[in-house]
């Protein structure tokens, strides 16, 4: 058994032809952290489901930790820990009852299991809830509750689906620094899905970005921020004339620009030093727009340059 | 490090261990379900009791006669509840996390069978206690009851398995609760109320005899009524029972597999 996730153009069709996932190839090593970034629907939890057993794939090649995921589910299951978007908590049980049950059912004896349950409860701070009602929890502390049923067993690899979505930033914290944690102290392969470029960016080693069930990019933080890390400088103006004036004044080889109908952007790396020299420009023309933005590169501009360079075809894998 | 694969029977242990703690903590569920089937005994018995001096009862007690309506009923809520409780599980998350642990999706689906077929069983128990109450007389004495009781048991892990198949197939609570309408086919198209020899109509009487919860209720009726002088009877409704509940079973084992998947 080993922490590696190798998987080779899997596919998933969902009844009624949706295409959750098409096409999709990566490697993980073992302890690396991996994160997928991407917006609502991109096929994130689908991948997520089909590497940990819970969906088939329509087509295409499943490896986790060395073993077949189609063949061998048993073995997959007792070598990975896995939080699914929504957390699985029994509201009936207390905290304790919860760590106990699920530590017997990965094979520990009773006596095991309580032990492992009191220092599960102590590293996500829970020692004192143990004996309440997990119903009775707050947000954040069912997801350490969560966590800490996922992490039972001590799996070789862990699946974190978007763990942070909804918390507080206290309780976002506190689940950054266990899973880093894990992974820097006790070697855990990490694959974690993400809506933040953020979090993806503070936790992982390596990212890929998906969209529509698709592969955009994959490169460290670093190298992704190189090839898409832009400022945006959005130009509101409000005659289209005025923006296709403006977009005529301003365009250059430099940097990247596009028109909309009345809005004008432009993509740069360094936004806030060309834009004196933007200003200088429309001001030459008395073009003044209505309104002038200057954004640092968010997750939807990442997507609007990888989804235009997908469309034109230029984009590597 | 401590994994490995869990154990069959303990897996099925810990699982209904849980399923019972989580129905004891929620009383306002099972204390209804206890109080109706003996609400049904008393109606039945003070209402149709007068049916027993008709000549084909030859004599018997009416009690004994109604005593398998009242006990084969309750299962809607009892073992019934298996379903709901299965609705619950899907609905907060809980099920996802254990179809991701390596127990076996039998002993995943037998923790909730199991727990609804003990709230049967405790029910018919007390059912029975109240008939006794009531005036009943057991022909087949202490082991008639046990005999009962088993035929109770057998009975509970057929509809809690039939129940947990049908919520892990509807995934809502809503059309989980449709599926347990099967339930009033099952108990008014067969011997219900008279013995067989009186049912009238013809299609009533086919659909009585292609009915296992007739086989049931006669297996039982005989202990109540006869004691052992007849055993086919019993041992039919045995084999009955048991074919029922290694259906149910494995269509709600199969369903597990199916729960998660959308396709």
């Amino acid at each position: 058994m080993n922490g590696t996730i190798h998987v080779e153009n899997i596919e998933k069709t969902f009844k009624g032809d949706v295409k959750a996932v098409r096409g999709v190839s990566f490697n993980v090593a073992d302890g690396e952290f991996f994160a997928f970034l991407g917006p609502n629907g991109a096929g994130k939890s689908t991948t997520v489901q089909l590497l940990t057993t819970l969906l088939k794939p329509t087509s295409g090649k499943l490896e986790v930790a060395g073993y077949d995921v189609n063949k061998d589910p048993e073995k997959v299951r007792l070598s990975i820990g896995v939080a699914l978007q929504e957390t699985g908590i029994d509201p009936d049980l207390k905290g304790r009852e919860l760590l106990e049950f699920q530590a017997r059912l990965f094979g520990f004896s009773k006596k095991e299991a309580k032990k492992r349950a009191e220092e599960l409860l102590e590293l996500v701070g829970l020692t004192e809830d143990a004996d309440r009602l997990s119903g009775k929890y707050s947000g954040g502390m069912r997801r350490r509750l969560d966590l800490a049923m996922t992490l039972v067993h001590q799996p070789k690899i862990l699946f974190l689906d978007e763990p942070t979505t909804g918390l507080d930033p206290a309780n976002r914290k506190a689940i950054w620094r266990e899973i880093k944690r894990l992974n820097k102290e006790e070697g855990t392969t990490i694959f974690l899905t993400t809506q933040y470029l953020e979090e993806a960016d503070q936790l992982a080693d390596r990212i890929s970005i998906i969209n529509k069930g698709q592969i955009v990019a994959t490169g460290t933080p670093a190298e992704l921020k190189r090839t898409l890390g832009f400022d945006a400088i959005v130009l509101q103006f409000d005659e289209e004339d005025e923006a296709i004036s403006a977009y005529e004044a301003v365009a250059s080889d430099e940097y990247q620009t596009e028109r909309v109908k009345n809005d004008v952007t432009i993509l740069a790396e360094n936004g806030t030093s060309i834009l004196a020299d933007v200003i200088r420009k429309l001001d030459e023309r008395n073009l003044h727009p209505a309104q002038l933005n200057v954004k640092p590169p968010s997750l939807d501009d990442v997507f609007i340059q990888v989804t235009n360079e997908q469309k034109e075809g230029g984009l590597n894998e | 490090m401590n994994k490995q694969q869990g154990n069959f029977f303990s897996d099925t242990l810990v699982m209904t261990k849980r399923s019972i703690v989580t129905i004891l903590r929620n009383p306002l569920i099972f204390i209804p379900n206890l109080a109706i089937s003996m609400f049904f005994l008393f109606v039945y018995e003070a209402g149709l009791s007068g049916i027993a001096n008709l000549p084909a009862f030859e004599g018997a007690n009416y009690l004994a006669f109604i005593l398998p309506v009242s006990i084969v009923s309750a299962a809607i809520g009892g073992a019934g509840g298996a379903g709901q409780a299965l609705v619950k599980d899907l609905d907060n998350g809980f099920f996802s996390r254990l179809l991701l642990t390596p127990s076996s999706r039998l002993a995943i689906v037998l923790g909730p069978i199991i727990a609804g077929m003990l709230q049967l069983v405790i029910q018919a128990g007390l059912i029975i206690c109240v008939g006794f109450f009531l005036g009943l007389e057991v022909a087949g004495g202490a082991l008639g009851v046990v005999v009962v009781l088993l035929l109770t048991l057998g009975w509970g892990l057929a509809f809690a398995g039939y129940s947990v198949g049908v919520a892990l197939r509807a995934k809502n609570a809503q059309s989980a609760q449709a599926g347990t309408f099967i339930f009033f086919p099952l108990i008014f198209l067969s011997t219900t109320f008279v013995p067989y020899e009186l049912i009238d109509a013809a299609w009533l009487k086919v659909a009585a005899s292609i009915n296992p919860v007739t086989y049931l209720f006669e297996a039982m009726r005989t202990v109540l009524i006869d004691g052992f002088t007849d055993t086919w009877p019993i041992v039919l409704g045995f084999l009955v029972i048991a074919g029922l509940c290694g259906i149910t079973i494995t269509f709600s084992a199969v369903s597990a597999k199916k729960a998660v998947s959308t396709d």
